[in-house]
């Protein structure tokens, strides 16, 4: 595994690799935000869900 | 050597699945109708959609391909991940496409197509969809094995059983409960899967830092950039991405986010259409982390280029009687880093998002073979019936995985599969729904011309790659060789045109299809064939 600072680059290329790495932070923000929050307003969204489907068996009508 | 633990990563990982077969088959209960089957009646709501979406599309299938990609071109390899994100959020924000389609109340594509287009096209539509989705989908057992005997050290004869059990639980819950059940094991697939995912991408991070999280930025772009130089971040400057990768990638995410089944049927299946649009911008981002973190591991295995070597990768590829190697460097760089105890966590969210992706393609291929392939057969089956068909379709395409996902031998670049293979559907699927909700000419001759140059097309670049090869060389014009000392080569239509520029040409083909038979078509006989349908 090499060590150190990478070799200097073009303009683009430095404004690319801030790119990837500003891009590569949020991912891992957001996707640990997003899983607390929607395994939170997801297990409402199931209760939800079988709750009308068990009304809807007992025989109400069907949603579109 | 794997790290895996067999008392206490296996057992983390049997709660995890014994917990999956138990929630699955409890909500069977709740299944009465086939729309309870196929589409839980219609009840998802804007959570569970987004956590079900993400299960979805997330397998190891998923994992190994945009690992693949990050080893071959660095973080331009990521660029699939960025398409998707515009364009379902694109999607998703305006209601293009798919306003129009939720709006109808369909229960698939093919069902809209026949309101505009006639029985026939309907039947046509299904069928493309299904070959092409089955197709797609018949790499996924295999890959998942190829993940589970390289990153945990399972021995090889093992390999088919472990699949075939794996299958037979998913197979279990889906032939029972349906998408309820898909539905509920996926949002229990999400949390375990987001929690791995997690936890592997930081170790990654510290490992690759030596030791600290400071120091894994500049060492994961020093090895990209000794690597892939300029081209391992601009996906402009590589021989192998470049203008006809970004194009073509941007054609196949539009497409997919408009028609593929599985992640259009996540809308069709919510409460109503604003729900189902909100998904979709509320799971876009999702698309570029999936690409992102499993690229990261890949990237970490660049970094580790003293242990995970070309010899090593070649002796993988030998195993498993395929050329490239390059699919097997992250499971085996993970095989070398992850400890025991986490191991077993990353195993059970690989086989959390296997397991949510093949449940949710099984029971989405089936809908179509269900609602499109068989209508003319069954409108006067009852509800209970409908049921007992649909369990049976699922179990069949259950049985097609397991013999052709088992035996079938991948060539080359997954993603460059799975996209010629969707291809094959996407085109056409994608300009048919676009000319049927946004042009009045739009008709039969049109849309039958759009369906089968769409399939034609790369079907005919397939077979002329198989039939017709050429011989790969270095800079210097020496020949390359693969695993087995044998030239390397690859097909005619690869070289000479480009796999990109050929899914490219596929689409522009199919729109001037489209266009000129419909325009072929008599006026008489499309005023008479509108006034039927009326």
């Amino acid at each position: 595994m090499s060590a150190g600072l990478p070799t200097p680059p073009t303009g683009v290329e430095s404004a690319l690799r801030w790119f990837w790495g500003l891009l590569l932070l949020a991912c891992l923000v957001w996707y640990a935000t997003v899983t607390v929050y929607v395994a939170v307003r997801g297990v409402r969204d199931i209760r939800t869900m079988l709750s009308h489907l068990r009304a809807s068996r007992a025989g109400g009508p069907p949603r579109r | 050597m794997s790290n895996f633990n067999p008392l206490l990563d296996g057992g983390l990982i049997g709660c995890y699945l014994l917990a999956t077969m138990v929630v699955g088959i409890m909500v069977r209960r709740y299944v009465g109708r086939v729309e309870h089957f196929l589409l839980a009646g219609r009840e998802m709501n804007v959570y569970l959609g987004v956590a079900s979406l993400a299960a979805t599309e997330f397998g190891i299938v998923t994992c190994m391909y945009t690992a693949q990609n990050a080893y071959k071109y660095g973080f331009a390899g990521a660029i699939p991940g960025l398409t998707n994100v515009v364009a379902m959020f694109l999607v998703g924000y305006t209601g293009f496409g798919v306003k129009p389609l939720r709006d109808a109340g369909v229960m698939t594509i093919p069902e809209l197509f026949e309101r505009r287009y006639g029985q026939f096209v309907r039947w046509l539509a299904g069928v493309v969809i299904v070959l092409g989705g089955l197709l797609n989908m018949g790499v996924f057992l295999r890959v998942g094995g190829q993940f589970l005997v390289v990153c945990c050290g399972l021995n090889l004869e093992y390999l088919e059983l472990t699949m075939t059990a794996l299958l037979l639980a998913v197979a279990v819950y889906t032939v029972l409960g349906g998408m309820l059940s898909v539905l509920v094991t996926d949002f229990l697939q999400f949390v375990v899967m987001s929690v791995g995912l997690l936890a592997v991408t930081l170790l990654v991070l510290y490992r690759v830092g030596g030791g600290s999280f400071a120091g894994a930025w500049p060492n994961v772009v020093s090895a990209v950039s000794e690597r892939h130089g300029a081209a391992g971040f601009d996906p402009f400057l590589g021989t192998e991405t470049g203008v006809g990768f970004v194009l073509a990638n941007l054609l196949t995410s539009t497409a997919a986010v408009l028609t593929w089944q599985p992640v259009i049927a996540r809308v069709l299946a919510a409460k109503d259409t604003p729900t189902g649009r909100r998904i979709y911008t509320r799971t876009a981002f999702f698309f570029i982390a999936r690409w992102m973190l499993p690229g990261v591991w890949a990237l970490g295995a660049v970094a580790a280029a003293a242990a995970v070597t070309p010899a090593v990768l070649d002796g993988f590829a030998r195993q498993f009687g395929e050329r490239d190697g390059s699919l097997f460097a992250m499971p085996y760089y993970l095989s070398l880093v992850v400890p025991s105890g986490l191991m077993g966590i990353l195993i059970a969210a690989m086989l959390a998002a296997e397991m949510s992706t093949d449940s949710s393609y099984m029971l989405t291929w089936g809908s179509v073979i269900y609602n499109d392939i068989l209508a003319p057969f069954r409108r006067t089956w009852t509800e209970r019936r409908g049921l007992i068909i649909n369990r049976f379709i699922v179990a069949c395409i259950g049985v097609f995985l397991l013999v052709w996902g088992l035996w079938y031998k991948l060539e080359g670049d997954l993603w460059a599969y799975l996209q010629t293979t969707g291809t094959i559907y996407l085109a056409s699927m994608s300009i048919l729904l676009i000319a049927c909700c946004y042009w009045r000419g739009a008709n039969n001759w049109g849309a039958i011309a759009a369906i089968v140059v769409g399939a034609a097309l790369p079907v005919a670049a397939l077979a002329v790659n198989k039939g017709l090869s050429v011989p790969v060389v270095d800079a210097a014009g020496l020949p390359l060789l693969d695993a087995d000392g044998r030239p390397r080569t690859v097909g005619w239509v690869s070289h000479h045109i480009g796999d990109a520029w050929v899914n490219v040409g596929t689409y522009a083909a199919v729109a001037v299809a489209m266009v000129a038979g419909s325009l072929l078509k008599p006026r008489r006989a499309a005023h008479a064939a509108a006034e039927v349908r009326a």
